[in-house]
């Protein structure tokens, strides 16, 4: 992670140099102010008290600047840093393989993007800046301490221990807090959550008591776990008062001794001492929380790390000239269980040839591997043994963009963007002309509500498409599909919440506009892929008849027995 | 191509281009504003952060203040500690200067009281701003979970129709953004503001009393810090709402692409998406360094100027010491006054925009705790429910301008099932909606055993009918949880009994804890298809009078379906039943089925009468089945 900031090295360096001026102005300070007061104002000295004071002015301005510098020099680093951290790893993401982004959930890669950069940007920008000026400040001031009285140092030195201890003590006690208090914060936004996308099944069960209930009871937890954190740490600041006080009663008692005594402290001196005193706690208490940043922030790297340090599962081959009119498609002893699924596999042994401009349908229960079976195809997956070829070739050999650019697949959930829907089918085609985008709406049976929608293409799709209904998702993402023109295209379940006329209508054009094309379509319902060229029946991971329907009817019993569940003959 | 472009669009795409632009805009906003509230946790010191102007102050300051009433006792004390830990810390610099005239003066026999009476009254300081931070850690979390417990019954009496329009992400982020606005004002602003405003008078009125000369010129130097801090943080403003702004385009860019992640690989657009993240994310990094920069400088600045103001303060200082006006130790009280001072003017211009984001933050539950709660009219109560059903020249819509349902006409018999069949948007829903008094009908009436239903105790008609939706609603707890959500009484037999019913077992069983197994996420690692299941089973154990199926299991495979029916063929008995099906093959068996098209019935029968008819009823069956599909 580290060697992202190499490359600003210097500004790396750049930020403590300026910084040393800085923390050097606010050392003298002090000592100046010393000065005017034991030789100026004490001495009634009004020129040493002018001159000394523009210069202390000055110096200040002088650390101003450098302290600005400092930070400009700091940001420069780690925003930069944290920038390229970003891109790296959203690039990283993008070409993760499905099996990869089925193991580090979505959302999860949403947070480590967004959140966990943040923070350790942040602990970048605060260790640059933060870490160097705590310690030089520390024993600067511990230094400059000593020199106005080493019994002051002592001071300062028998302090430290308490306040490394309470520091210690307080940070043990809340960060285990402050994780109980975010679950529990989870607790009550989920509960709410549910109660607003599932108000509908609350009340159609009279449970809004119910509810209201459980609600109280994480509305209390949440309460009592944040006032725990809150009382907790609201003894920090006072026990940190506390010894920063007892200091200075102790700098002004020994002061006051030692003056008595003629020992050679003047009064300039011990405001002096207080003043660095304060300045020393406080570099120990913001190096504490620099630690408590770190930790955090080790999490977060972690977390990039494991993104960034995945390998690439998916290589891709070389392959990228492409034959004739192609399509076709061969499994080859295909076999396929997901990783770390134990050992279930998904597929066995598939065999199967799907000709060129061939519709092919593929029928079977939900986890019969239907879904998995055209994933093996882009290589959103990989087969686990046996091959599949498309054209005669490997997969596997193609190039990878080459081999995607082959293949129009129309996902299960139909996956819209928060842009017009002309923009969204636009996405398989960047350079699509209006005509060739209505076409493919056209054909996908969706042409007509989007001219009925009030800014027709340039309606926007809210994010989510939760705008549209299902059916309308499904056939504007049947459309974008259409408008990459690939030689093969596939369906995966992707007419389910379209009307049977509609799904009709759809089927139809398509026959008329892509005659040429190889036709995948996984479908529930018989009616959906009774026309088709050839049909699959799939169950448990096996094809367990192939062939057109009326064979089918003949010859399979789980397809018989489907088509008479949707028929419903007695 | 060329002769193309010459002609007129097509249609639908004629949409004037700045709408796009404007359309761009809003929902770069809105995912700005997602990102807000989703970040969660307090957002710390408020400087920089974009400030939002609240439209009534003084109603919502009000209504504030109301919650604050109930915890009167706690507001006393609060506020009696304050006060003694500010005016005791107002002494100490004065205690201080006096310890360093003793020292000067060499009266060594004071100078132990004096250390005495320093330590104590720190001790006493210490104590009470103790006291301060607990009693507004309890206040503050008091007063929120309050509001938040009210906001919640809120939204559990709210109309359909009100989360109907609302997107859920708006109703969220008051609970998790606006309340936690609220909770943040009130923790840090009530101590700072009263022991901000007795530290500024104190403190003016105690150097008055040493020397107003001094004082007049240490003021000169306060109001310098005034200006400096309220220019540099206007701009810091600007600048920081920008970087929110362009942070929460980022990251909407980069969530929708990781969700829909499957979409841009199988469009090869990897390299198209990633660029575009490239230029969001160097486009952000600019104004994030400009604006860290200027918020950097902040604290140079303000040292410059104590420092100056110390200059200042030691010179004329010295100056009035040398006419013999006052003493050292009041020129090194003066100086820690002037810093003192500089401290609460800070803090209370901070806290005037949090306090203006927690009133608006206010003010928008406020908004929300007003809304109208769900009709509860009707108080008779249902004995013995029959089911029968009708609907008596029904007319309904959800916006006044486009009606849903046109007269609409519909008896059941009790324990009949009936059917609605019709394109999306034909209405069948809505006859849902409207029996369920999730929405009230806008003319005619529908009656349940011949009672209108809105004179009917509201919650025992709905414990009088089940519904099975087409978007399962699961709940984060365990499978028995969900499964008993209508009634938790229910026995372990009955739950299993449920279970077997609706198909849920042979999943259930082969999950590690089977009916305790705890669903993550409201269920989002089971199928579609189970999640229905599992709903089934709830309606199931509900055991009504009335069973709804909308859609009930249009992501079940169709044997599977065809179990459940054959499980549901006993359940049915006895009872009405409503199914919506879009699978013709689901209904065929119904007593009656009803064809809907634009809100209205075009035809009823059975399935053999309506097949004779051959009308639209049999034009839906002929796509379906007689295979002219593909």
């Amino acid at each position: 992670m580290m060697s992202y900031l190499k490359k600003y090295w210097y500004w790396c360096l750049l930020a403590p140099v300026f910084m040393m001026g800085e923390i050097t102005m606010d050392l003298l300070q002090p000592d100046f102010m010393a000065n005017i007061v034991d030789n100026g104002v004490l001495k009634h000295n009004m020129p040493l008290i002018l001159s000394m004071g523009l210069r202390m002015i000055l110096l200040v301005m002088f650390g101003g600047v450098c302290g600005f510098l400092s930070g400009w020099a700091s940001n420069i680093a780690g925003q930069n840093f944290g920038n390229d951290l970003r891109k790296d790893l959203f690039s990283k993401i993008m070409n993760l393989s499905f099996q990869q982004t089925d193991k580090i959930s979505t959302g999860s890669l949403v947070t480590r993007l967004s959140n966990d950069v943040t923070q350790v940007q942040n602990m970048v920008m605060l260790a640059v800046r933060g870490l160097v000026r705590s310690s030089i400040m520390f024993i600067g001031g511990i230094f400059m301490l000593y020199m106005q009285s080493p019994k002051f140092a002592l001071i300062a030195i028998l302090a430290l221990p308490f306040v490394i201890l309470s520091v210690w003590f307080f940070m043990r006690k809340a960060s285990p807090m402050f994780t109980a208090v975010q679950q529990k914060i989870d607790g009550i936004n989920n509960i709410m959550q549910e109660n607003i996308a599932g108000a509908r099944v609350v009340k159609a069960y009279v449970k809004e008591d119910y509810e209201l209930g459980r609600f109280e009871s994480a509305n209390g937890e949440l309460c009592d776990v944040n006032l725990r954190v809150q009382s907790l740490l609201a003894f920090m600041g006072p026990c940190m008062n506390i010894i920063l006080n007892l200091c200075v009663v102790a700098i002004i008692l020994i002061g006051g001794i030692t003056v008595k005594n003629n020992g050679g402290i003047t009064t300039g001196e011990i405001m002096a001492a207080i003043t660095y005193i304060a300045m020393i706690l406080m570099s120990v208490m913001f190096m504490a929380n620099i630690f408590q940043t770190f930790t955090r922030a080790k999490a977060s790297a972690e977390r990039i790390n494991e993104v960034l340090s995945c390998g690439h599962i998916i290589r891709s081959g070389d392959v990228s000239e492409s034959h004739s009119q192609g399509g076709e498609i061969e499994f080859r002893n295909v076999c396929f269980a997901y990783p770390d699924s134990g050992k279930r596999s998904v597929l066995e042994n598939i065999n199967l040839k799907i000709h060129s401009g061939e519709t092919l349908a593929i029928l079977g229960a939900t986890g019969s591997g239907k879904s998995t079976l055209v994933n093996l195809i882009p290589r959103f997956y990989d087969v686990t043994s046996g091959e599949v070829l498309l054209d005669g070739i490997n997969v596997k050999e193609y190039d990878l963009k080459h081999l995607r650019d082959k293949i129009s697949i129309v996902l299960q959930k139909a996956e819209l963007y928060s842009r017009s829907i002309e923009e969204n089918i636009k996405w398989g085609k960047k350079d699509a002309t209006p005509w060739e985008i209505k076409e493919a709406a056209q054909i996908a049976q969706a042409d007509n509500f989007i001219c009925a929608a009030p800014n027709g293409y340039y309606t926007p799709v809210s994010e989510g498409g939760h705008s549209l209904s299902g059916g309308q998702k499904q056939r504007i993402s049947i459309a974008r599909a259409l408008l990459k023109k690939a030689e093969i295209l596939i369906f995966d379940d992707s007419t389910s919440a379209l009307d049977l006329k509609t799904e009709a209508n759809l089927y139809k054009a398509l026959n008329e506009k892509f005659p040429e094309t190889t036709k995948i379509i996984i479908a529930q319902r018989i009616a959906s892929v009774r026309g088709a060229d050839r049909i699959v029946v799939m169950d448990n991971g096996k094809i367990t008849a192939c062939g057109t329907h009326d064979e089918l009817l003949e010859t399979s019993e789980i397809y018989k027995d489907i088509y008479y569940s949707q028929l419903k003959k007695e | 191509m060329m002769k193309q472009t010459e002609e007129k669009l097509p249609e639908g795409f004629n949409a004037p281009a700045d709408e796009k632009i404007k359309y761009h805009k809003a929902e770069h906003d809105k995912a700005a504003n997602l990102n807000f509230m989703r970040r969660g946790g307090p957002p710390g010191p408020n400087m920089g952060l974009p400030v939002e102007k609240p439209k009534q102050t003084k109603q919502t300051v009000s209504r504030l203040i109301k919650y604050f009433k109930n915890e009167k006792k706690l507001l006393v004390f609060l506020i009696s500690a304050v006060l003694i830990s500010t005016i005791v810390s107002l002494f100490a610099p004065a205690l201080q200067g006096s310890a360093i005239d003793i020292i000067l003066q060499g009266k060594w026999a004071d100078l132990y009281g004096m250390v005495a009476v320093l330590f104590a009254v720190y001790a006493l300081s210490t104590a009470f701003s103790l006291a301060q931070s607990l009693l507004s850690a309890h206040l503050s979390q008091r007063i929120v979970s309050s509001m938040r417990y009210d906001l919640f019954a809120k939204i559990n009496r709210l109309s359909i129709k009100y989360l109907d329009t609302h997107s859920n992400g708006d109703v969220m982020s008051r609970m998790t953004n606006d309340v936690e606005n609220v909770s943040n004002a009130v923790s840090q602003s009530i101590g700072s503001l009263v022991s901000g405003a007795l530290t500024v008078v104190g403190t003016i009125a105690i150097m008055f009393y040493y020397c107003w000369q001094l004082t007049l010129i240490t003021l000169l130097t306060v109001i310098i810090t005034v200006v400096v801090t309220k220019e540099l943080s206007q701009a810091m403003r600007r600048i920081y709402k920008k970087r929110s702004e362009l942070l929460g385009m980022l990251n909407g860019h980069s969530e929708e692409m990781i969700t829909g992640y499957k979409s841009v690989v199988a469009y090869n657009k990897q390299q198209d998406v990633i660029e575009e993240f490239n230029k969001a994310s160097d486009e952000l990094t600019k104004v994030s360094i400009r604006a860290e920069i200027l918020g950097g400088s902040m604290g140079p600045i303000m040292n410059c100027i104590s420092n100056i103001s110390f200059v200042i303060v030691a010179a004329f200082g010295g100056y009035f010491a040398l006419k013999g006006m006052i003493t050292v130790g009041i020129i090194s009280a003066f100086i820690i006054y002037a810093r003192q001072f500089s401290r609460p003017i800070n803090e209370i211009a901070q806290l005037y925009g949090s306090l203006q984001t927690a009133v608006a933050g206010a003010e928008r539950v406020f908004e929300l705790i007003d809304q109208p709660d769900e009709d509860n009219s009707g108080n008779l109560p249902i004995k013995n429910i029959k089911g029968r059903i009708s609907f008596k020249n029904v007319n309904f819509s959800y916006t006044p301008d486009k009606q849903v349902l046109f007269d609409f006409n519909l008896d059941v018999d009790p324990g009949q099932k009936i059917a609605l069949v019709g394109a999306t948007g034909s209405g069948k829903t809505t006859v849902v909606n409207l029996l369920t008094r999730f929405y009230p009908v806008d003319s005619g009436e529908i009656l349940i055993d011949g009672v209108n239903i809105m004179d009917l105790n509201r919650d025992e008609l709905r414990r009088n009918i089940a519904i099975v939706l087409q978007d399962t609603v699961l709940f984060s707890d365990t499978i028995e949880k969900n499964i008993k959500y209508a009634n938790h009484e229910a026995s372990d037999e009955e739950m299993t009994y449920a279970a077997h019913m609706s198909n849920c077992t042979y999943f259930i069983e082969r999950l590690p804890e089977q009916y305790q197994t705890f669903l993550k996420h409201a269920g989002s690692s089971l199928s579609q298809g189970q999640r229905q299941l599992l709903a089934i089973a709830r309606a199931i154990l509900a055991d009504p009078k009335i069973l709804i199926l909308d859609e009930a299991t249009s992501s079940v495979d169709t044997r599977t379906e065809k179990h459940i029916q054959d499980a549901m063929v006993n359940l049915m008995k006895n009872r009405t039943s409503l199914i919506i099906a879009h699978r013709l093959s689901t209904i065929q068996d119904a007593d009656k089925i009803v064809v809907m098209d634009k809100g209205r019935i075009v035809e009823s029968g059975t399935h053999d009468e309506l097949l004779k008819q051959k009308g639209r009823y049999y034009e839906l069956y002929m796509t379906q089945f007689a295979g002219n599909a593909i």
